[in-house]
């Protein structure tokens, strides 16, 4: 294999290794996929060292290695990459792509989600289904679909602003305790702390937590702390979020 | 028999939504959605069951969590995509959300006092401590089957 060659492989493996992290894989699925799509292109090995925000990565043939470097920045959660990069990385190894093809279709990936109003409204019904499973009343379930719809609204309106996410979490906390608190206010339901605790929990950071145990049971130990730290600050600013909210509303204090 | 029947349906069905509620906001493809609310509702309804059968509420997120890593590790290898996917849409219908929202309020009247009471230190700590466990089982509980029994090879080939 030639130098260039190497090179350009390398290129597509880091390239993949950096798209999956950037959109929230667990790092020992990273390693696994950047090692077997870099060994069915061709290379003798592929090591990679993972941090919180960057990557290192050397691949070697007949002796020589080639090391390079990625910083990474968070794009948010997206299966539907991480799903499409599986799926090269097999296809490679049968044998059915090389490194052309690798590229070609690494060129293509791009995040799709699914239309902001749907998920607004799945959003609604999921957390109005958390206030049934939590023994709340109808009332209290139609407030908190209304208030998690706006809250996801304003979640998504913030996001598109590349705000930051803490501050974007805190904000959306603020906005669906305001509302979903209407329950104590004018009396409308038997059950209002239900809504008041289904409502928030679209804020829960599930991804950034279960990557994050996972990553420290498996040995990815400084990836797993980071992980845990940073869910750990989402949880705290929603929190921030909901205490003003019960502040203004005057109800617990 | 009937009646604890129609409770596991019920759960299921009220837990598929949220599973897959949470499926579309990490943009999880389309034709994986179902299986998604399946692995969800089949979570949620065996920790129901067994806390019928009166095991405390940690050891039965436990095992629901487990059960929910083998089920997506099974529809992971049929359709060639990352468990992870389908399990952390579907665990999220067991988060403790009314403890965390009780240590929550706790939390916030306990500041606001001049004084500490020891009625809401209590309750802190308790509903605080029932959240954390949970959370760690549900965590736990969905890394078992890859780290007992997927230990030297890939899960997906």
């Amino acid at each position: 294999m030639y130098a260039d060659t190497q090179n350009d492989i390398t290129r597509q493996v880091v390239r993949a290794a950096q798209l999956l992290l950037a959109y929230g894989a667990e790092s020992d699925l990273v390693e696994e996929i950047s090692q077997r799509l870099g060994q069915a292109l061709g290379l003798a090995s592929v090591e990679l060292s993972i941090s919180s925000n960057s990557l290192v990565l050397t691949s070697l043939v007949h002796g020589r290695c080639i090391t390079t470097t990625r910083r990474i920045r968070e794009h948010g959660i997206n299966m539907t990459i991480v799903c499409e990069l599986q799926r090269i990385c097999l296809l490679a190894e049968k044998g059915l792509y090389g490194p052309n093809e690798v590229r070609k279709r690494l060129a293509r990936i791009e995040p799709k989600s699914y239309p902001p109003s749907l998920v607004v409204f799945m959003i609604g019904l999921s957390c109005a289904s958390f206030c049934h499973l939590f023994n709340g009343d109808l009332i209290s379930c139609v407030i908190t679909f209304f208030a998690a719809a706006v809250g996801m609204s304003v979640r998504l309106a913030i996001a598109k602003r590349h705000f930051n996410l803490l501050i974007n979490f805190a904000v959306t906390a603020f906005v669906t305790s305001m509302l979903a608190q209407t329950g104590y206010v004018f009396e409308l339901s038997e059950t209002p702390k239900a809504a008041m605790a289904a409502s928030v929990l679209m804020l829960v950071p599930g991804f950034p937590m279960i990557n994050a145990i996972s990553d420290m049971v498996k040995g990815h130990m400084n990836v797993g702390i980071s992980r845990w730290g940073h869910a750990t600050l989402l949880t705290v600013s929603s929190v921030i979020g909901i205490t003003i909210a019960m502040q203004i509303g005057g109800i617990f204090l | 028999m009937m009646e604890l029947l129609i409770t596991l349906l019920h759960d299921a069905f009220f837990s598929a939504i949220p599973a897959v509620g949470f499926a579309m906001v990490f943009n999880v493809p389309k034709r994986f959605l179902p299986y998604c609310a399946i692995a969800g509702a089949i979570g949620h309804s065996s920790r129901t069951l067994m806390l019928q059968f009166g095991l405390p509420i940690e050891w039965a997120t436990f095992a629901a969590a487990a059960i929910v890593g083998i089920i997506t590790i099974g529809f992971g290898k049929r359709h060639l995509a990352p468990p992870l996917m389908y399990a952390v849409a579907a665990i999220i219908p067991m988060i403790p959300g009314t403890y965390a929202f009780n240590t929550v309020i706790a939390l916030v009247q306990l500041t606001a006092q001049s004084q500490v009471s020891p009625e809401l230190t209590a309750q802190v700590i308790s509903n605080g401590l029932k959240t954390v466990f949970i959370l760690g089982a549900l965590a736990v509980g969905l890394a078992m089957p890859s780290l007992l029994y997927f230990r030297t090879r890939p899960v997906i080939q």
